[in-house]
């Protein structure tokens, strides 16, 4: 039989004996040499005493040699391969170009798993090198699907990577972890994002085996990136908000450059920022006002160069819903009046509602009797060109309540325009009839008209009236004084009938929701309260000074009631666009997507009556907020809760509004929007630094050893020894059966008991 | 207080420009609605209408001259937010259909003017009207009404509520909220403005005379002021002005 030689030696005692008897006659042979020495101590002659200490202590080594009965073991072994763990970093950085233009980073880490690839050959033996991906999680790969399938990881977290690389490496059974080799370009953008933390150094100390990394990519890159923006989730509708921007520039040392926030295309502010340093991040501010409530995407960006490596990080947008805190109402009133006091009365006692009022209490034919105004009135003049031209921007809704006049001083011609411009702008406006409204205003309205529901249509009607509910009014929200149609029918029914009405004309493209019920205009019946969207904005025309008779009058027949004030309180949630006085309403879902990721919407759909309005056909829009394109369209049905879930694969980065419509049968339940931001990068992709310091940290901490692609050989990576192991045959061969051990112990022991009787010891 | 030419000219214009405002009917006007109750509640009409004329003459407010008595248990009631409640002499018991009608006109927003044209203190209208407005609101007593409410302010600048005496210059309410839904004069206030048939004041104004009669018909312009436009000016945007002016 043909056996492989031994190949190693071991030194083993052959003793029978068990270790504790061992242990016990080793002890007795220790206590007789130091007896021994305890009884020559009184020896005068130093080189006697010597002599004597030396044989006893050499009898006592030759009785130990005997008990313990050495020998050699002749083994037979083999040793086993340890892994050496390859990680190569998948994240989506790593399709960046190692310098401007250059091939990517993933492209020179398999350049590099190439050039290393004779020395693994050569380690082959005593290791096996396995190669995986992670982005994060662990995929074993190769170095040429390194090379062809783009790097598209969502985030880089090495901690992850090695844990799980070094997940079990001593477990019994298993191939023990010599090493890891880690490329990456260590833009970490996890848990060592901002830095090794104590806990993350523990982490790295605990993994066990050496992590060698090898950085890849240039840190002299040439980039613009917006790297984060900080502002609130919600802000209040006219209230500023800061949103602060840190910008990063590397390769900018020196140079300013324009950020700009916009607003769905339109450009809101403006900032410059100055870099003053090779790798600087700045911090810019934008402080800046919503006038509309509503969800809206804003976009900051910085101009691209042209020699940057990455150009998608330099814009980054973010969706803020701007919600009401309380709705502020300007109210003017032409002269005191009855209809007036109501009005502020219920608003005035609106916790939502900030009033802000101005009467005409004396015109310029009035003669107060006073010598000095100063010191005897209380009257303060109209300050027309602070609210209408300075602050006007800061109000929801304005009512002009019987407000007409020629005269210097109280006439608004000259700011008509700038109230159009603000209802269009997505303001609201509600007209008050009354002896100094409408046609019975001593001017006409010139710009301010074209935002009107209605057009003036000659002399009061002084009749006095029950306003009827149109088709129209039946359904909607302001007009509903209780729930249900018939049930709204049968409120307006009861309210009093009230003196006279403004004859005007309803415009083309108008709502009509109440009318008069004899008086016609052009044929038709007399509009008493009609509105429409005007731009972006609401307007609303009540053809009657005497709503007041709904809150007051209507209480003469002992019923109490809240007609006047649902009524007005309806009327001004529509005229802000309360959401919850939308009959459809459509939600991004999420409001900011991540690139790649499809948009979903949520689509809740009510009928005129707001019950879910189940089996709905609903149609949502995906519109690029920039210009306006329809970009993808999406239908489906609601279900028995009123609500549909759309989802539109993904979109380009940028920022898009949601029209969604929604139809029962054939009829309309109205349009709803929204906004999303479909952001241009990800985390991973906003940043293309290279974190070189922090892999040189990482190697440090494990014991592994720091190199730069294309630099770096394995014959300097430090690597754990493979274990060896007992694979073959064993043999024992005794030394200590010879005769001249034997020899020597006893010419020892004799030499001793003669030294000793010649010395007078015996 | 006499008028100058100057000023009867500018009245007269001024009730010729505010003849050309087409009202729709006397519910956008001040109408001088007068309680028509038990006791002697006309006592004052041509107060009444004096005060509609000077509201007229010197504000904004658009006015109708004619004195309107409605008995408290009319529905018609509710169609005149400012009701004047005077009477010279005792008021008798109301009836319950007049209290609660009363109670529901106040609650929902109604304004009641008393007046005491007896000027009486303990006595006469003012023990009586006590009594019975401790009826209709009897969760709303009569209190003192405060130097700094805003009816010194509605529209002259005022710290005191003068009328035809000066009994008492303190002014009294019953608050609903925040509104003053009853004010309480014992200085018979219209009686300051009062006219007889021969164009001439029909009472001497005590210890005042001719001045204390225009503090009067300012305090009862800016009550009227007070019950139409409620508490206009103590909004933010008047008190700075008013604080400045009142130093």
């Amino acid at each position: 039989m043909n056996q492989q030689p031994f190949d190693t030696l071991k030194l083993v005692s052959l003793s029978p004996l068990p270790t504790w008897a061992l242990v016990a006659m080793c002890a007795f042979a220790i206590a007789g040499i130091i007896l021994a020495t305890l009884g020559v101590r009184r020896e005068p002659s130093v080189v006697r005493r010597w002599l004597l200490w030396s044989l006893r202590a050499l009898a006592g080594l030759c009785a130990l040699f005997f008990l313990v009965e050495p020998g050699l073991r002749r083994l037979q072994v083999a040793r086993v391969k340890s892994r050496v763990a390859v990680l190569v970093d998948r994240s989506a950085s790593m399709g960046f170009p190692v310098e401007a233009r250059g091939a990517t980073r993933s492209a020179a880490v398999a350049d590099a798993l190439e050039a290393l690839a004779p020395e693994m050959e050569a380690l082959r033996d005593k290791y096996a090198f396995e190669l995986y991906g992670f982005d994060p999680e662990l995929a074993p790969t190769s170095p040429g699907a390194i090379r062809t399938q783009p790097a598209r990881g969502g985030r880089t977290d090495l901690l992850a990577a090695l844990r799980s690389a070094t997940a079990g490496s001593n477990s019994p059974g298993g191939r023990r972890l010599s090493g890891v080799l880690l490329f990456s370009d260590g833009a970490d953008n996890t848990e060592l994002g901002s830095g090794l933390s104590e806990r993350a150094r523990q982490t790295l100390q605990e993994l066990g085996v050496p992590v060698s990394t090898f950085a890849v990519g240039h840190s002299g890159l040439k980039d613009l990136a917006i790297d984060a923006v900080k502002v609130d989730d919600f802000a209040f509708v006219r209230s500023s908000l800061t949103a602060e921007v840190e910008v990063r520039g590397r390769g900018f040392r020196g140079e300013t450059v324009q950020v700009v926030l916009r607003r769905e295309g339109q450009v809101v502010a403006t900032r410059q920022v100055r870099f003053t340093s090779a790798d600087d991040v700045e911090t810019v501010s934008f402080t800046f006002t919503p006038d509309q409530t509503g969800r809206f995407v804003y976009t900051v960006s910085v101009p691209v160069f042209p020699d940057e490596a990455v150009t998608e990080n330099n814009s980054r947008s973010f969706a803020l819903k701007v919600i009401r805190d309380r709705v502020r109402v300007l109210l003017v009133a032409g002269r005191p009046s009855w209809d007036e006091r109501f009005l502020r009365g219920l608003l005035k006692s609106d916790p939502n509602v900030e009033l802000i009022s101005f009467y005409i209490l004396r015109n310029t034919a009035d003669n107060t009797g006073v010598s000095n105004d100063e010191r005897e009135l209380s009257l303060i003049p109209f300050p027309m060109q602070e609210i209408f031209d300075e602050k006007i921007d800061t109000f929801d809704v304005i009512i002009f309540q019987n407000f007409g006049y020629s005269e210097n001083g109280l006439s608004i011609a000259q700011y008509e325009k700038r109230i159009s411009d603000y209802v269009k702008n997505g303001g609201a406006l509600a007209l008050v009839g009354g002896d100094r409204s409408f046609g019975e205003s001593p001017v006409r309205f010139g710009a301010l008209a074209d935002a009107l529901p209605v057009d003036t249509a000659g002399a009061a009607d002084l009749a006095p009236f029950k306003a009827h509910l149109t088709a129209d009014g039946l359904r909607h929200p302001i007009t509903a004084l209780a729930n249900g149609s018939q049930t709204t029918e049968a409120a307006w029914a009861s309210l009093p009938a009230v003196p006279g009405a403004n004859m005007t004309r309803l415009r083309p493209g108008a709502t009509m929701l109440l009318e008069h019920p004899s008086a016609n205009v052009d044929g038709k019946s007399a509009p008493i309260l009609a509105l429409w969207d005007y731009g972006r904005g609401r307007t609303l025309a009540l053809m009657t000074d005497a709503s007041w008779y709904w809150a007051f009058t209507s209480h003469a027949g002992g019923s109490p009631s809240h007609h006047y004030e649902r009524f007005w309180a309806n009327a001004l949630r529509w005229l802000v666009r309360d959401p919850d006085l939308t009959t459809l309403q459509v939600v991004a879902d999420p409001s900011s997507v991540e690139p790649g990721r499809p948009v979903g919407v949520i689509v809740t759909a009510r009928t005129p009556d707001y019950q879910p309005a189940a089996d709905a056909q609903v149609k949502v829009d995906l519109i690029s907020a920039e210009d306006g394109r329809a970009v993808a369209s999406q239908a489906g049905a609601t279900g028995p809760d009123g609500v549909a879930r759309l989802e539109f694969p993904p979109p380009a980065p940028g920022a898009y509004r949601l029209v969604g419509r929604a139809t029962r049968g054939d009829k309309s339940l109205g349009e709803g929007q929204d906004a999303v931001a479909v952001r241009a990068v990800g985390t991973e992709l906003a940043d293309a630094h290279v974190g070189t310091a922090l892999l040189e940290q990482l190697a440090r901490l494990t014991g592994g050893k720091a190199f730069v692609v294309p630099r770096g050989s394995l014959a300097e990576v430090p690597l754990l020894e493979p274990p060896l192991v007992e694979v073959g045959r064993a043999k024992d061969q005794p030394v200590w059966d010879r005769w001249y051990w034997l020899a020597a112990m006893v010419a020892i022991i004799g030499l001793e008991w003669a030294l000793r009787r010649r010395f007078g010891y015996v | 207080m006499t008028l100058s030419r100057r000023q009867l000219v500018v009245a007269s214009a001024a009730t010729l420009v505010s003849a050309r405002a087409r009202a729709f009917s006397d519910a956008s006007l001040f109408v001088p609605a007068v309680a028509q109750h038990a006791g002697r509640w006309d006592a004052r009409l041509s107060g009444l209408r004096r005060l509609a004329w000077e509201l007229q003459r010197r504000t904004s407010i658009e006015v109708s001259l004619e004195v309107k008595p409605l008995p408290l248990t009319s529905p018609r009631l509710f169609e005149f937010p400012y009701l004047y409640f005077g009477s010279d002499g005792e008021l008798p018991p109301l009836k319950t259909e007049e209290v609660e009608n009363l109670r529901r006109y106040l609650t929902f927003g109604g304004f009641i003017f008393a007046d005491a044209n007896d000027a009486s203190d303990g006595d006469g209208f003012d023990s009586s009207f006590r009594r019975e407005i401790a009826r209709v609101l009897p969760q709303s007593p009569l209190g003192a009404v405060p130097m700094a409410h805003v009816v010194f302010k509605s529209f002259f600048l005022l710290d005191a509520a003068p009328g035809r005496v000066l009994r008492k210059p303190q002014l009294e309410a019953c608050t609903i909220g925040r509104r003053a839904a009853v004010m309480y004069s014992q200085n018979d206030v219209l009686g300051a403005l009062a006219r007889d048939e021969s164009g001439g004041f029909e009472h001497e104004v005590v210890p005042g005379g001719e001045s204390q009669r225009e503090y009067a018909t300012r305090f009862a312009v800016n009550a009227v002021m007070y019950s139409m436009c409620l508490d206009y000016k103590d909004d933010a945007v008047h008190l700075p002005l008013i604080m400045k002016r009142r130093r």
